[in-house]
């Protein structure tokens, strides 16, 4: 079976320093799989070079089994990858409702002239979005729902943010999500709701997740797999355990821990 | 000691707002702006605009010296007697300045100063001095500046529901004033009696009129205001969508009913003044679509009035001017002026969006940088000798075509202003919907955070053509009024004003809103366009409002209604939301799951 994103020997290097050097990694359809190492180990420069913020200097991205290298990076979210960002990226002033329906546009299509003469399909397509929008906001119970829908997205609180933005990238229907340290800066019972939120986003949406993660509680609990990375390589691959014990990692990764 | 320190702290601002007041006082005489406002009597035969002008600096410093303060989040009034202590400390200093500016004149002789200074002359002092001698006057000028102070002091710690009707009532009688070649004509021709409003000879408000002013505004907006409070009080279901949509309706019906009725009121003056508001209503719906709406930075705006005047005069055949006379220019079609529109529109989408394709990937200050050069570079070409046989260069296009639908002329102010007035809802409308549609949710979001709306599914690019040709269509549609209204197109250094203007409506108004962009029209050109009093000083005018908005209501007059009414609720309906459904955001340690 194919893999639904495949990494090849990627390369990208900002000036001298080589933020990625030839990391290979793939994702299977219906996996979650962890991205771990060091600050500065390249994790979230491979996420914009898959999601096409970047260009790859060498390799090759594929998902489904077709290369997206060069790809604009609404392209690759219309093919079915959404992502998060590492610090929350919300469009603060609109509302948490229009945040969400923001996601919905590569799956709509009406234009301008469908809006001025107000036609019967952009009228559907409209109470469509929303409430595709109202279920991607649904899917955190009781928080981003009623009143909240419509205020503007900074009023929220931090946690909420790091929800709404998740939100709006599950209400692009993607195939493949990307989750950039989702539970950075949240609290414990925060980041043990939103690790059973990662498992029910493969469970009942049928996703396939790619996620960055410091917490270690939420990588063992979620991960089919564990890749560990540094220097923009990949240093070691599998199950938590596999990983957890694996010297490489310990020294480059969790050799802080061990030595405090 | 630490009293003292206090003490000094909550002085300073007055100080400091004082000085800049007296500054503003000074600058406001010497420039001449105080006599040149003194023949406008507003009220009676004392209150002239340039009295107003002579009490606003004391009174607006006061006013913005007295800081709310804040504790624990929370912004609490001050108190009465702070406030009117910095106001007198602040509109006293002010007063001093103007005084003491007033003395060392006087030390040197106006006519000395005057041959630098030439709008300082002894008319000026006699206003100044309020016509009762130097050391009389300098005393007037001091005493004047503590009591405005005072005054503005106090109204800053009134509460807001006194404040707003007063305010409010104040500003109606000052617009009444200023309103009096027109308010008189409209209740003249309603056969109205208005000799207790309006004197037949000073032509301003009389007392009494002005007192019947300030009572009916002010009680009305109090009611008004005690009726939102008390519709507020109650919960948020009350308020049916469908009983705000029928009130909407009928305003907006009765709206368009007295725009209908009011030139076969005012005259043709105030058509005048409408029609040339118009055209700046629909330049700057054009802008709003880009800078708005877009967030993109547009200064060279008024290159699409230039191509919206070009297109139509030529499209319906106009003349040059040239040594022999005139002559036809070597492009011109003869057709109508309503078959030529939809191809003018059309030709401000392609110029747009032609504009675009090279600005795509820069961003704020660069791609502000770029359209201002865009602008100079049309006025440039159309005045060029390269482009002279078509656009007969420096001096232009004459004899557009006057001939509207049938009967109507576009010369008429009357016919004008009904033309201009349909344009202008037909954008106001096209502005509308987009902006609560797909396109503007898309616009919005780019504007917002342009790589997220990217990460998004949002095709940037794409989104950034359409804001450019979108917004060159509807304002070239304002060139192309223009240039049927006055019948000539005439080149000049005047692009980079109309570009200057129309961005100056667009934040004055508000940023992405249609109303405040009709409201900025009005005030910036239909008010210098009532006085000719103003005509002289109108830049100088646009300077400080647009300096005054930036710091006080960085916003726009009429921002997002939605979203601050929004803002204002947040509090109320979590408040009720809580009471509903209990806080979901109430967290308990959770000592079972963290022991895993």
């Amino acid at each position: 079976m194919t893999p639904l994103l495949e990494v090849v020997g990627i390369t990208k290097h900002f000036g001298g320093l080589y933020a990625l050097a030839g990391l290979d990694l793939h994702v299977d359809e219906g996996e979650i799989v962890s991205v771990i190492g060091p600050n500065g180990a390249g994790k979230s420069t491979l996420f914009n070079v898959v999601t096409g913020l970047y260009e790859p200097d060498e390799g090759e991205v594929r998902f489904q089994a077709e290369s997206i290298v060069g790809f604009r990076p609404n392209q690759i979210t219309k093919l079915g990858v959404a992502r998060t960002f590492q610090n929350v990226h919300l469009f603060p002033n609109m509302t948490v409702l229009e945040n969400a329906m923001v996601g919905q546009h590569c799956r709509t299509r009406s234009g301008v002239f469908g809006a001025i003469f107000q036609t019967p399909s952009t009228r559907r397509e409209e109470q469509l979005i929303r409430e595709r929008a109202k279920a991607a906001l649904g899917f955190f119970g009781p928080r981003l729902t009623g009143y909240r829908q419509e205020q503007p997205a900074f009023v929220l609180s931090y946690a909420n943010r790091r929800r709404l933005e998740m939100a709006r990238a599950l209400a692009t229907d993607p195939k493949l999500i990307l989750l950039d340290e989702p539970t950075a800066g949240m609290n414990p019972r925060e980041t043990l709701e939103l690790r059973d939120h990662i498992v029910r986003m493969r469970d009942e949406l049928g996703l396939t997740v790619l996620v960055i993660e410091h917490d270690m509680r939420v990588v063992k609990g979620v991960s089919d797999r564990v890749i560990a990375c540094d220097y923009g390589r990949k240093i070691a691959e599998g199950t938590y355990e596999e990983v957890a014990t694996d010297p490489q990692v310990i020294e480059a990764y969790l050799g802080t821990k061990a030595a405090g | 000691m630490r009293r003292r320190s206090e003490v000094r702290a909550s002085i300073s601002p007055g100080v400091r707002a004082g000085l800049i007041g007296g500054i503003a006082l000074v600058y406001l005489a010497m420039v001449g702006m105080i006599e040149a406002f003194d023949d406008l009597l507003l009220i009676g035969e004392q209150v002239t605009l340039g009295l107003v002008l002579l009490a606003a600096p004391p009174f607006a410093a006061a006013f913005l010296a007295v800081r709310p303060r804040v504790v624990g989040g929370r912004v609490e009034r001050p108190a009465p007697l702070s406030g009117l202590v910095i106001g007198v400390i602040a509109g006293g200093i002010s007063g001093a300045v103007i005084a003491a500016w007033l003395l060392i004149v006087e030390a040197i002789g106006v006519e000395r100063v005057r041959s630098v200074f030439v709008a300082v002359s002894p008319q000026l002092i006699e206003i100044l001095t309020f016509g009762q001698g130097v050391a009389v006057g300098t005393l007037i000028l001091l005493l004047g500046g503590m009591a405005l102070g005072a005054l503005g002091g106090v109204w800053r710690t009134l509460r807001h529901g006194l404040r707003l009707p007063l305010s409010v009532a104040v500003g109606a009688v000052l617009l009444m004033g200023l309103l009096q070649r027109i308010a008189p004509t409209i209740l003249d021709e309603l056969s109205v009696e208005r000799d207790w409003l309006y004197s037949k000879v000073t032509f301003g408000l009389t007392w009494l009129g002005a007192v019947a002013v300030f009572v009916v505004t002010a009680s009305v907006t109090a009611f008004v205001i005690d009726r939102r409070e008390r519709a507020e009080a109650r919960p948020p279901e009350a308020g049916t969508p469908q009983g705000r949509r029928a009130t909407r309706t009928v305003l907006l019906l009765a709206l368009a009913l007295g725009l209908i009725v009011l030139p076969q009121l005012a005259g043709t003056i105030v058509s005048e003044i409408l029609g040339s508001v118009g055209v700046y209503v629909l330049l700057a719906l054009g802008l709003n679509i880009v800078t708005g709406y877009a967030g993109m930075l547009h200064l060279g705006f008024g290159a699409f009035f230039l191509i919206g005047a070009y297109s139509a005069a030529l499209l319906t055949g106009a003349n040059l001017v040239t040594a022999f006379g005139l002559v036809a220019p070597e492009f011109s079609a003869h057709l109508n002026f309503y078959v030529a529109l939809p191809i003018v529109i059309a030709i401000g989408a392609v110029v747009g969006a032609l504009l675009a394709a090279p600005v795509l990937r820069l961003r704020g200050d660069y791609l502000a940088i770029v359209t201002l050069a865009f602008g100079q570079i049309a006025a440039i070409l159309v005045t060029s000798n390269w482009l002279q046989p078509i656009t007969g260069g420096p001096q232009g296009l004459r004899d557009v075509t006057d001939a509207g639908l049938s009967g109507l002329s576009f010369r008429d102010p009357q016919d004008f202003y009904y033309l201009a007035l349909a344009f202008c809802a037909l954008a106001a409308y096209v502005s509308w919907r987009l902006a609560s549609a797909r396109t503007g949710r898309a616009w919005n979001a780019m504007r917002e955070d342009e790589q997220v709306a990217d990460a998004m599914g949002v095709n940037t690019p794409r989104y950034k053509l359409l804001a450019f040709a979108i917004g060159g269509a509807i304002g070239s549609v304002g060139g192309a009024l223009f240039a049927v209204k006055v019948g000539t197109v005439q080149p000049g250094s005047f692009e980079i004003l109309v570009s200057i203007t129309t961005l100056a409506i667009v934040i004055l108004g508000g940023l992405g809103s249609v109303p405040g962009v009709v409201v900025g029209a009005l005030v910036l050109i239909g008010l210098p366009g009532l006085l000719s009093q103003f005509e002289e000083y109108r830049l100088l005018i646009y300077g400080g409002v647009l300096v005054a908005i930036m710091i006080l209501r960085p916003q726009g007059l009429i921002p997002n209604v939605r979203r601050s009414r929004e803002l204002q609720e947040d509090e109320r309906t979590q408040d009720a939301w809580q009471q509903i459904f209990g806080e979901p955001e109430a967290e308990q340690e959770p000592a079972a799951e963290e022991a895993r």
